[in-house]
Order: C-alpha cells, then structure tokens, then sequence
C-alpha cells in the first residue's frame, strides 16, 4: 500500500495541472447565478400575483393541479404524480410550513434535486472521461506502463484519483450553489423544516412516517445520494474511457447514455424492464423528498442496487480490459 | 515540487473530509428513507411567517370558489368572470386584490363541502373580504353528460338520455340542501366576507325540448338558492339567467355549456354592480 500513495498523488497533481477541476468550477460559478436569477425572477412574479402570502400561492398550486386531474387528454402517470404532489402540498400546508421558503438553502436543495441526473454526472464525467484515454491520445500510457508497476496499480491510482475529485466536485457544487444563490436569497435557513419520509403506494402516499427534518440535515443526506449517484457515473465513464480510444467518443456515450435515462425516465413507465438500466435509476434524491419514481417497482434499495451493480461491473471490467490488452499506438 | 506538495495534501485531505460526510449523509439517508420513523405531526414545528395581517384600509380582497364557471372554462382568454369583475374593479378605483381562484371544473355542491375542510380554501377564506362562488351548475346538469365530455357529444348524448324535468329535478332539494350548508360554512369560517353567489342560467334553451324543462329547474334551484340567501346579510345572488336565455348563440362557448369570453364578461359586470 506504500507504494500505492505516489501513485494517487501523481494522478491527482495530474488532473490539477490539466486544469479540468478549474474548469468546473467556472462552469458552476457561470451557471449557478443564472439559476438563481431565473429563481429569482419567478419568486419576484409570485410575490406580485400573491400579495407575497405562500399560503395562497400553494393552494392556487394544489387547485391547478387538481384540475388538471380532470382532463382526459393527461396521461394516467402524470396525474398520479399530480396526486401525489397535491397531497404533500397539502401536507405542508396543514403543518404551516412553506416547502419554498426562499433561502440560499432551500435554492441549493432544490438545486441538487434537480442537477442529479444530469448536471452533476456531466461535471464528473469532465474529470472521468478522459482519464485513461487522455493518456492514449498523447501517448503517455506508453511511458506510465514502462515503469516497474503493475498495471493494476497504475489503474488504481487513477481510480482513487477519480473518486477524490468525485467528492470535491460534489461538495463544491453545494458549496458554491450556495454562496452565489445566498447573495440573493440569503444565507438563513438551515433550520427550515422539510417533510420527507412520504410513503408512495399507487396514486395515494402514505403519511404515516413522514416527519420533519431541518434542512442542514436533508441537504446532508441528499449530498449522500448525490455522491452515490456521482461514484457510479464515475466508475461508468472510467470504464469507458478504458474501453475507448478516444476522449470525444468516450464523452460522446456516456452523454448519450445519460439523455437516454433522462428521456426515458419522462416516458418509459410502460416498459417496466427499464428500471434495470443504471441511468433511470439516477434519481436517488427523489425518494428524499418523495417524488414518485419512474417506473413501478422501483424503490431506494432497488435503485441503489442496480447502480452498484453497474458500477461494480464497471469496475471488474475496467480492470479486466486494462490489465490484459495490448496497448498499441 | 514545494508547490506540489501543498496542493497535494490540501485537495488529499479536504476530499477525504468530505468523502466521510457525504458518506454519513448517505448512510443517514438510507436509514432514513428505508426504515421511516413518523413523528408526533405538527410538534416542535417553527411557525414560519405569521398571517399577515388585515390592514384597516378597506381593501377587497377576492376569493373565487366552486365549478368551472369560477375557472373560466370556455373562455378563451383564460380570463373567466373572477378576473374580469377584478380587473373591472380596479378599473373603476376600487382599490382589490385577487387572492387566487379555487375553482375546478366539475366540481359539485358535495365535492365543494369537502373541499370546506381543507387547509388551504380554509385560510383564503379567512384573508378574503370578498367571495365569488358559482355552485351547483353540475348538480343539476350532471346527468346529460356534457361536462364530461365537453360537448363533443352533446346533441347524441342530450337525445339519448332524456333530460327530462323529472330527472333534473331530482337532484335539486338534496342539492340545495347542500347549498345551505356551503353558504353557513362559509360565513362560518369568514363572518366578514360578502359572499357573491352567482346564479345558474339555462345552457340548453337553444335545444326545443329541453327549453322548457331546463328553465323550470334552474328557475326552480335559483329560486332555492335566493330563498336562503335573503335569509342572510353578507351574501348576494348575482342572476344570470337573463343574461344568455335568448343569446346562447352569442354567449355561449363552443361545448354550448360554458359562457364564452363575452359571456364572462357580461357575467363579470353583473358582479361589479353587486360589488360597488
């Protein structure tokens, strides 16, 4: 193991110098104000409409929904979305609690339950994409397999690596989500209760075992899923940089893989099969806050199973491939 | 190579630290979301922002409630009488606020008493000095299946199912009834609103067999309704009967139940003369 800590250590001084976390960084400190102007704009335009009272804003939200629920022209799954979502407005307007109310906080939740299926497995995949086929297109790969490791360990570091700068990004994705939405919302609001524990059975919820948690908790918690979600993009898009020779093309799949589950997850609750796939199971941080998930069957369990699975597959094979093919230039 | 060193015990040990948070933020919330623990709802909950509260100022603060005929439905600008008589208001210098619309189509006098309960009707009530309601219209009508189909099928639908008096009247007292009961509940929960309740008018007098029939029970149910709203002072009944009886044609939106944009708008002045 001794030997092993050079090894990390030269592949993380690596990923610095190439300035692709810096890169992150100003795509989110880009971004981020964007969104919280956007944010801004449309709580600005509610508080006109509704006297700045959420109470009534949300009971406008729950009639809307109820009557969407009439017309025959909305798709079964979508209104029981709908019901499900009418209920916990309900819920929260029985307890008195303002599930919007605006903070840098509350942007920052909504923010990450948002980006987790799409946003942030992209700022990963900018790190992991081109970790092992980087090295192919220069030729370096030559030069790192002609020293006396082996390649497993050459592997490994690069791996330990990843999943380093795995965390980092997702930490300061919040971090800087935060500090950018709180210039404008404010930096209050660690204490604001959020429901979650909703109970999903059919179109009703059960709320029996909802209960309130402060929100530096579930932001704890979501940072939780968040960072599973991002270890197994991660391992994915090693994987594949393993696999393929070039780092567009390695970008190119994993993108299309994740619009895929993007796209699928709007459409596919028919064709319950899909549910193993790992990019529909993106969406842990949905059974936080109770959002009803895609396809039938699929639970927090299930979801964090099948992306183990993937994850752990990507692995072995990454490993596998790694360490018996040729490398030819 | 110094340079190096720093950077690397830096980033080493900043995403160690954070790998173990959000690792316990993840175990937390597993546990948390598989083995959910309810707790006693509504303790030790911060109250959040206090009802603001009622200026002196008089200030009409609108609340429409009931059917589609408080949504607007069949208006095409998506306006309906509610935002017309607030918007007419205004313009008139009368200082109003809409709090919202609680209106959904189809609902009925028994889907409107449950919807007393709720939370959020209950607390638009309370910052309300001003209630619209439109009530009952299908009621009484529920049986000729237009409002389900949204007069795709109505001229078959009307013939074959005999909207006959008896079965339009059938439904009235018990309906009325219920009436009474939205109206007390309603002043129950705001003594100071004025409640505007409209009257029904009759969407199938261009039909010749049901003209007769349709008139009598919406004669018949307005009749009912303003026997128990002369019983009251903070209620109103705003007629409307009269205003489409002979120009369904005209004011009436295509489904040939619901008023059109005109039609709203006549209904609309009606309610800006009882307001002001």
């Amino acid at each position: 193991m001794n030997n092993m800590l050079p090894l990390i250590r030269n592949e993380c001084l690596k990923i610095i110098k190439k300035k692709r976390f810096y890169v992150i960084l100003l795509i989110l400190i880009v971004l981020v104000p964007m969104f919280t102007y956007a944010q801004m704009r449309s709580a600005e335009r509610s508080r006109d409409k509704f006297n700045s009272d959420w109470r009534l804003e949300i009971q406008q939200q729950i009639i809307d929904n109820q009557n969407s629920l009439g017309s025959d022209r909305i798709p079964e799954e979508w209104k029981t979305y709908r019901r499900i979502f009418v209920q916990q407005l309900q819920y929260y307007l029985h307890h008195d609690v303002n599930p919007n109310e605006p903070s840098g906080v509350t942007f920052t939740r909504e923010f990450m339950d948002n980006s987790v299926t799409l946003f942030i497995p992209l700022l990963i995949m900018a790190v992991a994409s081109d970790l092992v086929s980087a090295e192919r297109t220069t030729g370096t790969i030559k030069m790192l397999l002609t020293r006396p490791v082996k390649r497993w360990k050459v592997l490994f570091s690069k791996l330990a690596a990843l999943l380093m700068f795995v965390s980092l990004i997702v930490f300061s994705t919040f971090v800087i989500s935060y500090l950018i939405s709180g210039l404008a919302f404010g930096y209050k609001g660690f204490n604001i209760p959020v429901f979650t524990g909703f109970k999903i059975s059919g179109d009703s919820v059960d709320m029996s075992t909802v209960h309130a948690v402060p929100q530096w908790k579930y932001m704890l918690m979501q940072g939780g899923l968040v960072w599973f979600v991002s270890v197994v993009v991660a391992l994915l898009a090693f994987m594949i940089s393993v696999l393929v020779r070039s780092t567009a093309a390695s970008i190119v799949v994993m993108m299309a893989a994740l619009i895929a589950g993007n796209i699928l997850t709007n459409m596919a609750s028919a064709w319950t099969t899909a549910k193993y796939l790992f990019m529909v199971n993106l969406g842990l941080t949905g059974y936080l806050s109770g959002t009803p998930a895609p396809i039938e069957g699929m639970s927090l369990s299930f979801s964090m199973a099948v992306l183990a699975v993937w994850g752990a597959a990507s692995v072995i094979i990454s490993f596998a491939v790694f360490t018996k093919r040729d490398i030819l230039n | 190579m110094n340079d190096s060193k720093w950077t690397w015990r830096t980033v080493s040990l900043i995403s160690i630290v954070t790998t173990i948070i959000l690792i316990v933020g993840l175990v937390y919330a597993v546990r948390d979301i598989i083995y959910p623990v309810g707790e006693a709802s509504g303790t030790n909950l911060p109250q959040q922002t206090a009802a603001p509260v009622t200026e002196t100022v008089k200030k009409l603060k609108v609340v429409a409630l009931g059917d589609s005929l408080a949504k607007g439905t069949g208006d095409n600008t998506g306006e309906g009488f509610v935002k017309r008589t607030v918007s007419g208001l205004s313009a008139k210098g009368v200082e109003v606020d809409s709090l919202g619309n609680m209106g959904i189509n189809g609902l009925t006098t028994a889907g409107l008493q449950s919807k007393l309960d709720e939370d959020g009707i209950d607390y638009a009530l309370h910052m309300a000095n001003v209630i619209l309601l439109s009530i009952g219209g299908n009621d009484l009508f529920k049986d000729s299946n237009i409002l389900q189909n949204s007069g795709a099928l109505q001229s078959e639908s009307t013939t074959d199912q005999e909207l006959t008096p008896e079965s339009l009247l059938a439904a009235l007292p018990e309906a009325v009834e219920r009436l009474g009961k939205i109206l007390e509940k309603i002043t129950e929960i705001n003594p100071n609103a004025q409640i505007y309740y409209m009257g029904l008018y009759n969407p199938f007098g261009d039909i010749p067999d049901l003209l007769v029939p349709g008139n009598q029970a919406v004669a018949k149910w307005n009749n009912a309704a303003m026997d128990i709203i002369n019983k009251h002072s903070n209620m109103t009944l705003v007629p409307t009967f009269d205003l489409f009886n002979k120009h369904l044609d005209k004011y009436l939106s295509t489904d040939h139940f619901h008023p059109n944009g005109d039609g709203y708008q006549r209904i609309g002045e009606r309610f800006i003369q009882a307001i002001h």
